[in-house]
């Protein structure tokens, strides 16, 4: 007895040790007053990068995570594309566009500038800086856009592409779609013109993203045995002998051995960083130095290092000074509170963004199919700010129910379009005109409705239960018909009612074309509107702005009024980093809180 | 209560087992060793053979490799989808990928092994060798840790049974035991790195605490070595009065940032541990033991003495292996000059002497160069990682850097197997030391200390031979969380990356290793049991 009870105090003890250390977590850093001014310094006006002014590289080392390995220099091969390496080479090009915080396209000057020199036909003309060069030494040229285009339009047999279906020579996670587009090439007077143009053959609305960072060409001729000017003609006249060597070393000749880092004789950088010489640490971490042959705004701290780890200890490596920024994937309630807790020592930054989540109805079969009021009954029944509320707000305090699919409700043009095309009916759960619709559509109670997603999700559980919960009263009988295949089987054999899952946006206007239009490759559900496939065409047919901003909301109301889906949320993104660095702020876009990673700096001011 | 079923149980279970172990060594007397050995690894080759198809199948059948693409709005998604459905060959069926794998592993008796290449397209041989050293750099320190702390708790607790030291060990390790290995990683973290690293930044105590830490060392010393109540109360008394004025003159002297040992020091607790080593092993009576132990101590130091300056100006690993080892041949041989009529004993008590000094040598350069560490790296213990990245400092701050970026996970991973350990060796202690033979030790008058090292100790031993071996291959399996939660990329991660991404190539590479392991331990348990007991031997 004397034990138990005993074992029993010291049991308590130990479990107060968890709940007290969950709310004790203290900051790492030991001067904490300094923490206050941060923001003030160049606190970005617009969605893209601030100027900064005169920058001098700064001595130091920044420590940010990511999840995972750096895996190749070449990070456009369908091997090593991940958010990870894309985090690392991101830093190692330039490019004549980036994304801005909300999603707006940014162009950068100091690499290049482009503009369209005509409409219809479209031809773009791009502009490289006189002093845009390679950290050898050798400049950047219409030879290094030359091969850009032939990775992405050559064929295996040696052709051009014709419809972009081709298995294509070089590995391009791109794949054949610059030579479906621009089958004739870029044009420029010589191998080593600063300046080309891109012939669309029929107009392209995504025109402004359409230019990749590029790959060292003279790098590439190296390596097939050819100089850079036979390697441009080889490429005109579609040589297969160059051309296979070329694109045998550009698929495998920058894959990496874990911890070697490439050879700075084969990956030279345009970017404000470089490689670091025996920086990398296979599985522990990278480390890039800054470009000291940058010709732009050079990189605000000299060093920065990316550490190999998981989302559960960022955190704690923060408050312990391990880490600098953290960008923890899939936060969770837990996140922000954790990270309220270190105080002043850290600056949070919670956004929305450019991955939404929605609910798609079945258009092949099932009770929504034919029936706009079944639909209807089910889009009043969904408890939409309750889902917000519940779980997205704790992790993203500003977030909002998402009323289209689009556009971000962070973006300028969000109000325009939403009040044009929907007049927030499905906003609060109507049961009564859930119910007059119910009946109206003759369903019967007990109608099952299977919401499919891919398990495990435990923030789709929820919000399966807070529909079943609501619906339930109206005569649906909800099914959570989660499923680790779903997108493998239960999506491509209909076997649901209505399937939850999430968006990526990319940037692009008309990529939503295949979504929603007849017979979109990624139209699951079968949707198919007159209205809204026309528009569609009129949209991604067009490079005028104007065009596009007219179209949008008569696709977004017609999809409303006949409900293709209904749009739940962004979701939230949550950053953190040390209150002694300055500049650091999250992003919606892709690249997250890396968007600005050359301007980050210690704080000098205190 | 539960414990007191053991008498009469295990006395007939060795009255039947006897004759039947007898049996088994008599049968296999006529088969050489190595035939043996041979049967074992072809049967284990077998049973992996079984189990890798096995484990084959049930990966690439554990999801779906594409799903993050299914998920894509990517225009060129199919191009993406046709590609690594190629890639990872995920049309072919099941048997013919295995039949690949198989035959790329079959490479590596012929020399051209071929472990496949991941979703990335990484060579997957390279990265197992690459994880495994760095999982062996892990848990290699905390095996042998948990395996020393682990026996000498097992028969302390064993030798003083239903005592508050007793009750104490059987309770923090069932504690240990059933503790959620990320949780514990989380507390750690807090306390042994985050909050440590705030207070070495002053390295000051505050008084409460010190009286605090003193009262808590002089109520844990006197349960451990017990006696009457007036015993007890001496020595915790005098355990209090030590600590706490060892830990103001810390204070005093700054010693948590500038800590110092000194020659003085390296002296004293060789000294001290050459004794207790003696009074272990051959017994203080043994006078021979104990000079040989004080001459191997004093031989330690004076080499120290001459070679400081080498260690301190000119140190590699080459160096350090190089001295260890000579000093390990000079103590042996100290201690068989020493001898007389036991020399074996002798022998022992100097080579683990000699080991300890060495230990202590170590011990006082790495102190010396503490504060220098501190300064390139003010918050010395990391919460993630193998090692400082772009660490420069000199070779000791090298030293140091590994040192405190793996003490945590060791600390976690020994207290997790410091549980299991104590616990078996305490059973099977106490199971030895009531058998017959104990009884007739006893009786014919010899002391506790050799009843208890010589009789009880070797034979308890054997049992715990297989699990500790058991224990170091399930090691390597079961480091994935800590690995996970340090931020180690060992063959934890190996497992973990593949089996999400569905990529068979270095789940099966993990596999091969751990099953390997498995069977390479079990085997080497087998052969410690010969030389352990003599019954199998004959």
């Amino acid at each position: 007895m004397k034990i138990r009870r005993l074992s029993a105090a010291v049991a308590v003890a130990a479990s107060g040790a968890l709940l007290f250390s969950a709310c004790t977590s203290p900051a790492g850093n030991d001067d904490p007053a300094d923490g206050e001014s941060t923001a003030t310094s160049a606190a970005a006006s617009g969605p893209c990068k601030a100027d900064l002014g005169d920058v001098e590289t700064a001595d130091g080392e920044i420590k940010m995570s990511i999840e995972d390995e750096f895996l190749s220099y070449n990070g456009l091969t369908p091997e090593a594309y991940s958010v990870y390496n894309s985090a690392v080479v991101d830093q190692l090009f330039g490019n004549f566009y980036y994304f801005g915080t909300d999603g707006t396209i940014c162009t950068d000057e100091n690499y290049g500038t482009y503009e369209a020199i005509s409409e219809d036909p479209l031809q773009v003309q791009y502009t490289l800086n006189d002093e845009a060069a390679w950290s050898d030494g050798t400049p950047v040229t219409y030879a290094d856009y030359m091969l850009d285009w032939a990775a992405r339009a050559i064929t295996e047999d040696g052709k051009v592409t014709d419809d972009g279906s081709e298995t294509p020579l070089f590995n391009h996670i791109d794949g054949l779609s610059l030579g479906d587009y621009v089958p004739e090439g870029p044009q420029a007077d010589s191998p080593d013109a600063k300046s080309f143009t891109y012939d669309y053959e029929r107009v392209y609305a995504d025109w402004k993203i359409h230019a990749y960072p590029p790959l060292p060409a003279h790098v590439v001729a190296e390596q097939a045995g050819v100089s850079t000017e036979e390697l441009v003609t080889a490429i005109q006249e579609l040589d297969m002998d160059v051309l296979k060597d070329a694109a045998e070393f550009w698929n495998k000749g920058w894959l990496s051995k874990p911890g070697e880092v490439p050879d700075p004789a084969i990956a030279p950088v345009t970017g404000p960083y470089d490689f670091k010489a025996d920086g990398w640490e296979s599985g522990q971490y990278i480390t890039l130095e800054a470009n000291s042959e940058y010709w732009g705004t050079p990189a605000a701290t000299k060093e920065l290092t990316f550490r190999f780890i998981g989302a559960d200890a960022q955190i704690q490596a923060l408050a312990n000074g391990d880490l600098d920024v953290i960008q923890p994937s899939g936060p969770t309630v837990d996140t922000t509170t954790q990270l309220e807790q270190l105080g002043d020592a850290v600056n949070v930054d919670t956004n929305q963004n450019l991955t939404w989540e929605h609910l798609d109805y079945n258009f092949n079969s099932g009770i929504f199919a034919d029936s706009l009021e079944a639909r209807e009954a089910f889009a009043h029944c969904v408890p939409r700010q309750k889902i917000v509320d519940d779980l997205i707000k704790p992790i993203a305090p500003e977030a909002v129910i998402m009323n289209a699919r689009e556009v971000f409700p962070f973006q300028d043009n969000y109000e325009d379009v939403v009040s044009a095309s929907y007049d927030g009916r499905y906003d609060e759960v109507d049961l009564d005109a859930a119910k007059e619709k119910f009946e109206a559509a003759g369903l019967k109670e007990g109608e099952k409705v299977r919401i499919g997603y891919a398990a495990p999700n435990p923030r789709r559980a929820a919000e399966v239960e807070a529909i079943k919960s609501s619906c339930d009263q109206v005569g649906f009988e909800i099914i959570d018909s989660a499923s680790p295949d779903f997108f493998d089987k239960d999506l491509p054999n209909g076997d649901y009612e209505v399937a939850l899952f999430a968006w990526a946006g990319s940037g692009q206007i008309a990529s939503g074309e295949n979504i929603y239009s007849t017979p979109g490759t990624q139209n699951y559900g079968g949707y198919s509107d007159e209205t809204v496939d026309e528009a569609w065409k009129t949209l991604s047919s067009s490079t005028d702005e104007a065009v596009h901003a007219e179209q949008l909301p008569i696709i977004e109301k017609q999809l409303w009024d006949t409900l293709y889906g209904i749009p739940l949320f962004a979701h939230p993104g949550v950053i953190a980093s040390s209150s002694n660095l300055v500049n650091v702020h999250n992003s919606a876009a892709q690249t997250g809180v890396l968007w600005n990673a050359e301007q980050w700096a210690a704080n000098t001011a205190s | 209560m539960n414990g007191g079923s053991f008498y009469p149980v295990s006395y007939s279970d060795t009255l039947i087992a006897f004759p039947s172990r007898r049996r088994a060594a008599s049968a296999s007397k006529g088969q050489p060793v190595l035939k043996f050995i041979l049967r074992r690894i072809g049967a284990s080759a077998l049973v992996l053979l079984g189990a890798s198809f096995l484990m084959f199948i049930l990966t690439v059948n554990s999801g779906d490799p594409l799903q993050d693409l299914r998920e894509s709005n990517d225009p060129n998604r199919d191009q993406l989808m046709a590609e690594r459905t190629e890639r990872m060959r995920l049309d072919d069926s099941d048997w013919e990928r295995y039949w690949d794998w198989l035959s790329g592993v079959g490479g590596c008796f012929t020399g051209s092994c071929d472990l496949g290449v991941t979703i990335n397209g990484i060579d997957v041989l390279n990265l197992t060798q690459q994880a495994a050293s760095s999982t062996l750099r892990l848990i290699t320190l905390s095996t042998l840790l948990a395996i020393v702390v682990g026996v000498a708790l097992g028969i302390m607790t064993a030798i003083r049974q239903y005592s508050g030291f007793d009750y104490a060990v059987t309770f923090s390790a069932f504690l240990f035991f059933s503790l959620p290995v990320f949780w514990a990683a989380t507390l750690l973290k807090e306390y042994a790195a985050i909050q440590y690293n705030n207070w070495i930044a002053v390295g000051q105590y505050a008084p409460w605490t010190i009286v605090i830490a003193a009262l808590l060392a002089g109520f844990l010393l006197q349960a451990v070595l017990g006696g009457s109540a007036r015993r007890r109360l001496v020595t915790g008394a005098a355990t209090f009065g030590f600590v706490a004025v060892l830990l103001f003159a810390f204070n005093a002297l700054d010693w948590w940032r500038n800590p110092m040992f000194g020659i003085a020091g390296v002296l004293v607790v060789s000294a001290a541990a050459g004794v207790l080593v003696t009074a272990l092993v051959a017994g203080l009576r043994n006078r021979r033991a104990l000079y040989a132990a004080l001459t191997t101590v004093v031989v330690g130091v004076i080499a120290y003495w001459f070679t400081a300056p080498l260690l301190v100006n000119e140190p590699s690993w080459l160096l350090l292996i190089g001295l260890f080892v000579v000093s390990l041949v000079v103590s042996v041989a100290i201690g068989a000059a020493w001898g007389g009529y036991a020399r074996k004993d002798s022998m022992l008590v100097t080579g683990i002497t000699g080991v300890i000094t060495s230990i202590m040598v170590v011990a006082d350069v790495l102190m010396a160069h503490w504060n220098s560490f501190l300064g390139v790296k003010s918050r010395p213990i990391s919460t993630i990682g193998s090692q400082t990245p772009n660490f420069n400092g000199e070779f000791w701050e090298r030293v140091l850097d590994m040192g405190t970026q793996i003490l945590l996970p060791t600390i976690l991973l020994t207290l997790v197997s410091v549980a299991t350990h104590s616990r078996y060796t305490r059973s099977s202690m106490l199971e030895t030391l009531n058998q017959d033979y104990v009884r007739t030790a006893r009786s014919k008058g010899l002391s506790e200390r050799e009843v208890i090292v010589k009789h009880a100790f070797r034979n308890a031993l054997i049992p715990i031979t297989t699990i500790v071996a058991f224990d170091f291959a399930a090691l390597i399996g079961g480091a994935i969380i800590t690995e996970q939660v340090f931020g180690w990329k060992g063959m934890g991660a190996l497992f973990q990356d593949g089996l999400r991404a569905v990529d068979p190539a270095p789940v099966m590479a993990f596999f091969l290793v751990t099953g390997i392991a498995a069977v390479l331990m079990n085997l080497l348990a087998d052969i410690a049991y010969a030389a352990l007991d003599p019954r199998i031997r004959r």
